[in-house]
């Protein structure tokens, strides 16, 4: 007999819905955790989108530690001394609230606890070593020389998963799995906050930029995001194209966005906080590997469900969802007393179906677009000529606007054909 | 014989998240968790490393808010044995010599003790007074700011770091020790025992169970009060430029002013 | 502000008992690229020199270096419970 039904690795928003959803259908569930308290060791932007804990819990817009919900988006370019940006604002986001800024050891801290109110034993502070095998099956999990045995193990390791790579579970990660992320959050005042981005009532502004400021083939996208008192400035950065350059130093790609001219004076007079780097998950669905095993599943960036278009991310939201379908795949093998491998197959069926890869899916392929030379380079460089051609007072007649871009699509030096190329698939992708 | 070992720990604000607000210049603790005291989990691994050679048992004893239990099981995940947490809202506020006093009775309720083992202070008020408070309530010997202990023959041996050597000082047992902060490499916490502790959970004493009177204890039975607490703004001092030739001037000076002392 | 400044914010429970990192030091005198040292946003990866220099103790744990090392030399493994880096935010 096992000493539990199910355990799970990670306290992130993976592993503690499953957790918490297994535990409140009865099950006997073990949650560890290495950071201590949980969420200390997480990083993300962040937006928490959509409604996926509504699920977990009903009133979580109420009771859940969050910042602010998002009432206006903002996407843009910046180029060394340019912002193009589009501010979008509706009446719509107000009433729907389709997502909130979320500080993740708040978060993590919020989930782990409703897991453990559930009935989970939660551990805190325990770095898992590794999985306990029997007959080519998982039967529990491995720390120190100790074992303890579960029927079920679900790994929900985050976006640099050990123990799923140690074990064979999945392939090594690699460039095209992974960009790195980094993040500064700066300490201002709600007041401040509010009168620098024209916000009120609780709401707040989730603004995501493509830096096309950078040289030599180095991409990255930037964010900024509101929180109650302090703002979350990142970067996301694309590893195979710092790689090429072999001459950029990630940290200074972080700085050299937060001192932008025009992103410094959002940030101005405010302290720095936390500074903080974690690897984001964005391989897209032909990364996402094998989802469930004898006696195990994979839930989260372990698994590589997460989506990024290079600027925004979502995974908070798959990793809920795909902790919430193994939870329902564990509750359902409890239920009919098998731990088969046709019945944890369950997971993958609730996951083909799910939000979270239909989205991948519709998107597959979109980090080739979104890391390419085309939105990192020439749209930012076209668009400020563009618009320069436009607002820029000469004292000279005004040109006709089919002149302008002509003429700026010279002054970019892009070569034409590849230009179509990549537009379509642009296109095609959106 | 099974040695009886008590350890005392304190949870304590993390103090690497103290910050201080640079407007009003005073601490701000809003932002900070809270910990096991560093030199506590010294103390706790003295006590492992007697107990990795000699049949013992370990008890660790806490005066604290019921939130202390994290740092309780977290002492259990390490390898102690039993843990009690002295908490009631009368202890509030206490400042060194009821808290002794509580701790003491507490002890003083346990069976039966030989060795109790502190951390040379706690890092949120840094008096140093508890340990040796302790032993003083209960009337038994103490070595404090110890960096090593072993136990043999019913006799304690440590050694204390001194400004210019060493002292070994040796006392047969029941006694107290308080050991210094980072006198050893805390071992980690396993899950296994972590499992077990969470579950077992700790043990609640309250000041009935301690037959203490209220007016002993907290902030009523406090000698000190605090009345003020200031921040004091660091002076700016006069800044030289170092370069190699100017070096035995600056000695020079350093030793007219009486700051520097020839041997 | 500079990346020690920054990492000077940050709350380590260091172990000094495990550095959870390790490097093949045959494999990065050879490297011809380096390009942990440009990639690591934690700066633990400096060139002194000529010689790769690496410090667990300020990294941030965000995985980086295992992916960026194309060479084989990063041992990347989880700081024993509890003990690296302790974000307050997130
Ligand atoms: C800079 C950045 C910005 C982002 N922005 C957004 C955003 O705006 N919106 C969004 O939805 N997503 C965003 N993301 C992505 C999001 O953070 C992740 O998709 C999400 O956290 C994945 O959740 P998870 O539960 O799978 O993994 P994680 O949240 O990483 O949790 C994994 C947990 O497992 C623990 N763990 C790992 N190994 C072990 C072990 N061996 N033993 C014990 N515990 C272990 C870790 O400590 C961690 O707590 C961002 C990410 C980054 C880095
Ligand atoms: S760690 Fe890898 S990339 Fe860095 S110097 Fe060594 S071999 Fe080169
Ligand atoms: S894990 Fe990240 S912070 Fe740590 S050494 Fe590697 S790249 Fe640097």
């Amino acid at each position: 007999m096992s000493e539990f039904d199910a355990i799970v690795v990670g306290a992130g928003p993976a592993g503690a819905s499953a957790a918490s959803r297994m535990a409140s259908s009865g099950l006997n569930v073990l949650l560890v955790e290495r950071g201590d308290p949980p969420g200390s060791k997480n990083v993300s932007g962040g937006i928490l989108w959509g409604q996926e804990l509504s699920k977990l819990y009903p009133d979580w817009e109420k009771s859940a530690p969050l910042e602010r919900f998002i009432s206006n988006k903002v996407t843009g370019f910046l180029t060394d001394d340019s912002y193009i940006g589009i501010d979008f604002r509706t009446k719509k986001f107000e009433k729907e609230k389709t997502g909130y800024s979320v500080l993740r050891t708040k978060l993590d801290g919020w989930l782990a606890k409703k897991a453990k109110d559930a009935g989970s034993t939660v551990i805190t502070g325990i770095t898992v070593d590794g999985l306990a095998w029997n007959d080519k099956r998982v039967v529990g999990i491995k720390q120190g020389n100790d074992i303890i045995t579960s029927d079920l193990v679900v790994l929900a390791e985050g976006a640099n998963p050990r123990i799923a790579i140690g074990e064979g579970l999945r392939p090594p990660i690699g460039d095209h799995d992974v960009a790195i992320g980094i993040k500064q959050v700066v300490k201002l005042s709600e007041q401040v906050i509010n009168e620098r981005f024209n916000l009120r009532n609780g709401a707040g502004m989730a603004a995501e930029f493509s830096l096309g400021f950078l040289k030599n083939g180095v991409k990255a996208g930037g964010f900024l995001y509101t929180n109650k008192d302090t703002i979350s400035a990142g970067v996301v950065i694309d590893i195979a194209g710092l790689r090429k350059d072999n001459s950029t130093y990630s940290f200074n790609i972080m700085d050299q966005f937060v001192s932008h001219p025009y992103i410094a004076p959002y940030l101005e007079g405010g302290q720095l906080q936390e500074y903080s780097a974690h690897l984001v998950c964005e391989g897209g669905i032909d990364y996402v590997p094998k989802l469930y095993g004898n006696g195990y599943m994979i839930t989260g960036d372990s698994a590589g469900l997460s989506f990024s278009n290079g600027m925004v991310i979502q995974g908070m939201n798959y990793a809920i969802a795909s902790g919430i379908a193994a939870a329902d795949t564990a509750i359902r093998c409890k239920n009919s007393g098998s731990y088969d491998l046709d019945q944890i197959a369950y997971y993958d069926n609730l996951m083909k179906d799910s939000q979270a890869i239909k989205d991948m899916k519709n998107f597959r392929g979109i980090s080739k677009v979104t890391w390419s030379p085309m939105v990192h380079e020439f749209i930012p460089k076209f668009a400020e000529s563009v618009l320069n051609g436009m607002f820029y007072e000469t004292g000279e007649p005004k040109k006709h606007l089919m002149e302008i871009a002509l003429g700026s699509l010279k002054e970019t030096g892009y070569d034409r054909k590849k230009l179509i190329i990549e537009g379509f698939r642009l296109m095609r992708k959106m | 014989m099974v040695l009886e070992i008590v350890v005392m720990v304190k949870q304590v604000p993390d103090s690497q998240e103290v910050v201080i607000d640079p407007v009003t210049m005073n601490l701000n603790r809003s932002m900070t968790r809270n910990v096991t005291n560093r030199a506590d989990e010294n103390a706790l691994e003295a006590a492992l490393q007697i107990k990795d050679k000699v049949p013992a048992n370990i008890t660790i004893v806490s005066m604290g808010p019921p939130q202390a239990e994290t740092t309780m099981i977290e002492c259990l995940a390490r390898g102690a044995d039993r843990a009690v947490l002295v908490s009631d809202r009368a202890f509030g506020g206490a400042d060194t010599y009821p808290t002794g006093l509580t701790v003491a009775s507490a002890i003083s309720k346990l069976d039966h003790f030989d060795i109790i083992i502190a951390g040379e202070e706690s890092s949120d008020s840094s008096t140093g007074h508890v340990g040796p408070g302790v032993a003083e309530f209960l009337g038994i010997d103490q070595i404090t700011y110890c960096s090593k202990i072993e136990f043999s023959d019913g006799r304690v041996t440590a050694e204390r770091e001194l400004e210019d050597g060493t002292e070994v000082v040796q006392c047969p047992t029941p006694v107290l020790v308080t050991m210094l902060l980072g006198s050893n490499f805390p071992r980690m916490q396993t899950l296994r025992r972590k499992i077990d502790a969470t579950k077992k959970g700790i043990e609640v004493w309250n000041l009935e169970k301690l037959g203490l009177q209220p007016e002993w204890v907290g902030v009523r039975g406090s000698p000190t009060i605090v009345r003020r607490m200031q921040s004091i703004k660091e002076r700016e001092r006069a800044k030289k430029p170092v370069t190699l030739e100017a070096i035995p001037d600056m000695v020079k000076e350093l030793y007219e002013k009486n700051i520097l002392k020839v041997k | 502000m500079n990346i020690e400044e920054k990492l000077s914010v940050l709350n380590y429970k260091t172990d000094p008992t495990y550095a959870h990192i390790t490097v093949k030091p045959d494999l990065c005198e050879v490297c011809p690229d380096h390009f942990c040292t440009f990639a690591c946003p934690a700066s633990c990866y400096k060139l002194i020199d000529g010689k790769l220099n690496f410090k667990y103790e300020d990294c941030v744990e965000c995985g980086t270096c295992f992916v960026a090392c194309s060479h084989g030399s990063v041992n990347w493994t989880n700081p024993k419970g509890g003990q690296g880096i302790k974000y307050k935010l997130g």
